[in-house]
């Protein structure tokens, strides 16, 4: 189907730009990601070190107490208690001896931690008071840093994502400049090149048609009607490349065409072309139609569906061309295109097969051309058997 | 009448005694630093029951100045105790039984 030409980027160069700039986010946002974790991590460890000291007195005046409580065990059996915090002991296998926040996994390789929104300190007093050897002191984490972190992160973090943003802009177009200048190059060319057609071609043209073919021997009107296929070639060419590089200039003029009569025209056109190949043509027509159209715009249409339908055909093949209420189609018995080719065609400079003459651009007016009169355009092929092209509205 | 009702008595208790009762406590009931101290002290040295049982079983096969977590003053005045007469099997029951009275498990409160 038809795609969308609303900017001058080939669709493989969007796909390009799509590609990369997916691969940018996603890169940006796991670098920020990873630099957001390092500096919560930083924060985190800072609030922790900041904790530390107050709570290893903490510690110390609660091993103050299990020692107390250990050498008056027989007496007393109240483990000491404190409002400040809650505390458990350990033994050396890691078993809870006693706990005042009920069980919970801790992590005994850590001095200091936050888990939960809790900080637990591990404290390992110098005599294992009750058997301890592991006092863990458990306080609630003042949550203000944790939200001074989020802010910053978020402000830094969108800061950096726009930086990025803006960096890989401008980091892309330096990407996309060899392929812009190659584009650009070859557009140029052919622009120069153009210009250069005109007036031979026009010379060649309108001295054969000058010529009186009934004056000449077999021989020589062989040649000069070798000449004729060759000359209407490059006028087509020529006709081509002018639409191409000219098109945002030509202001349309839009009139009813009849359908049957422009083709009939155009098939005449290219019988030369056919006859060389030995083509055989058959043209289809169903009801009269008439389309509200710039002719010449139509025509090349036409012509260039004609001309692939000759080119890419074998010798003694067939091109069918049919014509219904609100469609048009060309099909040719030819090489065919493969399936995965067939979205690229509409490519300024595409080519499905290489190995005969042109510039990869016929299709590419036929897609310009259908897009502004909102026409549809479709490719249909068997590789190595068929091809058709359907317009249709 | 009484007689025969009190030696039945002392029989029975001779009989349903456990090994720690019969050849811990009653060597320790006569020492100025009750059985209890010992343990706390042990405890305060090795802390797990893993680690205070080896030890202690450690040291009662093979008493040695090294071993022992008598204070000096203790040390001095009753000296090493002598190696234990019991088999493996007979000492393990002994010191799990010493462990039970004693552990902090489960009795703080």
């Amino acid at each position: 189907m038809l795609k969308s030409w609303d900017t001058n980027l080939l669709s493989r160069e969007k796909q390009t730009l799509r590609s990369f700039f997916l691969l940018y986010t996603v890169f940006t946002i796991t670098l920020l990601s990873i630099l957001g974790a390092i500096y919560y991590n930083f924060q985190k460890d800072l609030m922790l070190q900041k904790n530390r000291l107050q709570l290893s007195y903490l510690a110390n005046e609660q091993v103050l107490r299990l020692k107390a409580l250990h050498v008056n065990f027989d007496k007393d059996r109240t483990y000491p208690r404190d409002k400040r915090f809650k505390s458990a002991i350990y033994d050396s296998s890691k078993k809870q001896i006693f706990s005042t926040f009920g069980k919970k996994h801790i992590d005994f390789n850590e001095v200091i931690y936050m888990e939960d929104s809790k900080i637990y300190l591990i404290k390992e007093p110098e005599s294992y008071y009750l058997g301890t050897k592991y006092l863990v002191l458990e306080v609630p984490s003042n949550n203000a840093w944790l939200s001074k972190v989020y802010k910053t992160l978020a402000l830094y973090g969108v800061a950096i994502f726009l930086l990025m943003m803006v960096f890989g802009y401008f980091l892309l177009k330096l990407l996309l400049r060899p392929m812009r200048e190659a584009i650009e190059l070859l557009d140029r060319f052919i622009k120069d090149t153009t210009h250069e057609l005109n007036t031979p071609v026009n010379a060649i043209m309108s001295n054969i048609e000058m010529i009186d073919k009934n004056t000449l021997d077999d021989k020589l009107a062989k040649k000069i009607k070798r000449i004729d296929i060759g000359a209407r070639t490059v006028s087509n060419l020529y006709q081509d490349l002018t639409y191409l590089t000219l098109a945002h200039k030509i202001v349309s003029k839009d009139e009813n065409v009849d359908l049957e009569e422009l083709l009939k025209e155009r098939i005449e056109y290219f019988s030369l072309f056919c006859e060389s190949k030995k083509l055989r043509v058959r043209l289809t027509c169903g009801a009269k139609t008439t389309l509200h159209i710039d002719r010449k715009k139509i025509t090349k249409v036409v012509d260039n569906l004609l001309s692939n339908a000759v080119k890419y055909n074998k010798v003694k093949g067939s091109i069918d061309i049919k014509l219904g209420k609100n469609y048009f189609e060309v099909k040719d018995s030819g090489r065919g295109i493969e399936k995965a080719k067939i979205s690229e065609m509409f490519d300024r400079y595409a080519r499905a097969d290489e190995s005969v003459g042109g510039f990869g651009i016929g299709l590419s007016i036929v897609s310009m051309i259908a897009s502004e009169y909102a026409l549809h355009v479709e490719i249909n092929s068997e590789f190595k058997k068929w091809t058709k092209v359907k317009i249709w509205w | 009448m009484v007689v025969k009702f009190l030696i039945v008595a002392l029989l029975q208790v001779a009989i349903f005694a456990s090994i720690y009762e019969t050849n811990c406590m009653e060597c320790h009931k006569s020492m100025p630093v009750k059985i209890d101290k010992f343990f706390y002290r042990y405890l305060l040295k090795y802390s797990s029951e893993e680690n205070l049982k080896s030890a202690l079983t450690e040291y009662l096969k093979h008493p040695t100045k090294e071993k022992t977590i008598l204070q000096a003053g203790l040390l001095n005045r009753f000296g090493i105790k002598k190696p234990t007469t019991l088999n493996d099997k007979e000492l393990k029951e002994a010191v799990d039984e010493y462990w039970e009275i004693y552990k902090v498990f489960g009795k703080l409160k």
